[in-house]
């Protein structure tokens, strides 16, 4: 089925499915099918925030300080949360946008994509502040083999939709034949396929982005890097709502809210999908590993964040009707929370009571004590 | 009038909370010592998400984390009557 920017058609919006019904034509919130992406819509747009409005001045000093693999590990997280927002910037407008059929949920799906191109400006913000030259950092992420492992594993599965939808809108379905190669293409495969990508991504939003959280918030609890924490935490807010649209998606169709072939697939795809989850866990632990190989750093090591990853896997699970599967359920890093907690996150980012605001400040708090000198 | 109401958490702790609180269950539960599951406190993450076993709640913010029948968050809530909970 060709798709058309307005489609001309008309539709009940009310009566179509999330997605592979027809295209959207009005752009109309009065009335929604799932009011649930309008709330989220709301909520994304009273997040916003812009990378620039943080100092991360102070953070040139603090890194200079670091030991090397202290260094390593805090270059490798922003290379690789870098590459996630790289491919999460782009991919859910290029794979969803054009089989989605609900103005809410075509809304939502832009207003995410957006926030994940701020999240990616960040990383320019904090590393222009580190380096004179951010280039080669910026290099190495489509050089280096940890990140080009995971590279393929989170972008497989939107490239295949991607394609396929891309058959099925040129061609229709039945066999395609491409560059020589043969391609069968039907309504169904693709709806299967959908349904792996957004199991996929989920598990991306889900546990992929924490172990370098839990890495900035460990500098942060030694109050180093603490301008680069302040736009973690807005990162880490931004991510965790991302991460309830595509629990409620994947929700939607398995308990029958959506579209019923859809639930179908969601049953016959259940293990599938359980694996999607279960190798992302072993890649984050894989990436644990990989950070601490040159020596662990103050309050964090692999085991612990490896713990932590397992930990949140569960909570993960359980929220699309997986069992745990787990044994650690208690919080290894109960310093965590504070950092993910939406209410500390300052509105405005400049009067946060940092370090990095206070240097060449004046400071307004003058006790008695200050006087002790003090002769007229 | 002093309605309190109690809470059973897990099968096995009761806990007693005071409706006219504005305190949501969450910050019930953490007073009471019972070791917690939360990240965000304002409804959107779904982390806190409990199995209600028995009562009602109502709640003070707008949940938007994904809740099968059985399920509330306590981060959003309080209790509108006893209730007994799976945290």
């Amino acid at each position: 089925m060709r798709y058309s920017t307005f489609n001309q058609t008309n539709v009940n919006p009310l009566g179509e499915p999330m997605f592979f019904g027809n295209p959207v034509n009005v752009a109309r919130y009065d009335q929604q099918r799932h009011s649930i992406f309008e709330k989220l819509i709301e909520k994304q747009l009273s997040f916003f925030w812009r990378p620039e409005e943080v100092d991360v001045s102070r953070d040139r000093v603090d890194f200079q300080a670091m030991t090397d693999s202290e260094k390593h590990i805090f270059i490798s997280n922003l290379k690789y949360q870098t590459l996630l927002d790289s491919v999460q910037g782009r991919s859910p407008n290029i794979a969803l946008l054009p089989i989605v059929s609900l103005p809410e949920l075509e809304t939502w799906i832009e207003t995410w994509s957006f926030s994940e191109t701020i999240h990616s400006r960040s990383y320019t913000h904090i590393l222009r502040n580190l380096f004179s030259d951010p280039a080669k950092v910026f290099d190495d992420i489509v050089m280096n083999d940890q990140i080009r492992k995971r590279a393929t594993d989170i972008s497989k599965y939107y490239d295949d939709l991607i394609f396929y939808t891309q058959l099925w809108q040129t061609h229709g379905e039945g066999t395609v034949e491409v560059e020589g190669e043969t391609y069968q293409v039907s309504v169904r495969d693709l709806k299967k396929k959908l349904f792996l990508c957004v199991n996929s991504v989920n598990a991306l939003e889900a546990i992929r982005f924490y172990v370098s959280f839990a890495c900035t918030f460990a500098f942060a609890e030694r109050e180093i890097m603490e301008g680069n924490s302040k736009i973690i935490r807005l990162i880490a807010r931004d991510e965790n709502l991302h991460l309830t649209s595509t629990q409620h998606i994947i929700n939607l169709w398995q308990y029958g809210d959506d579209d019923p072939e859809m639930k179908e697939i969601a049953e016959e795809c259940r293990e599938e999908a359980l694996e999607i989850f279960t190798s992302a866990v072993e890649q984050e632990k894989g990436w644990a590993e990989y950070l601490f190989e040159n020596g662990s750093m103050i309050g964090l090591n692999k085991d612990i964040l490896c713990q932590y990853v397992e930990y949140i896997a569960n909570l993960r699970m359980a929220a699309i009707g997986f069992e745990p599967q787990y044994d650690q359920t208690s919080n290894p890093l109960p310093w965590m929370n504070k950092y993910l907690v939406s209410d500390n996150v300052q509105v405005a980012p400049q009067e946060a009571e940092i370090s990095s605001y206070l240097v060449g400040q004046i400071d307004s708090e003058v006790s008695a004590g200050d006087f002790g000198d003090f002769d007229l | 009038m002093n309605s309190k109401l109690k809470v059973k958490v897990n099968k096995s702790q009761v806990i007693e909370v005071d409706p006219g609180q504005p305190q949501t269950l969450l910050e019930a539960l953490e007073q009471a010592g019972v070791e917690t599951r939360y990240h965000c406190r304002s409804g959107f993450c779904g982390a806190c998400r409990t199995t209600l076993i028995s009562g009602e709640v109502e709640y003070i913010n707008d949940p938007l984390a994904y809740m099968r029948p059985q399920e509330i968050l306590p981060c959003a809530c309080k209790a509108k009557t006893d209730l007994e909970i799976e945290h």
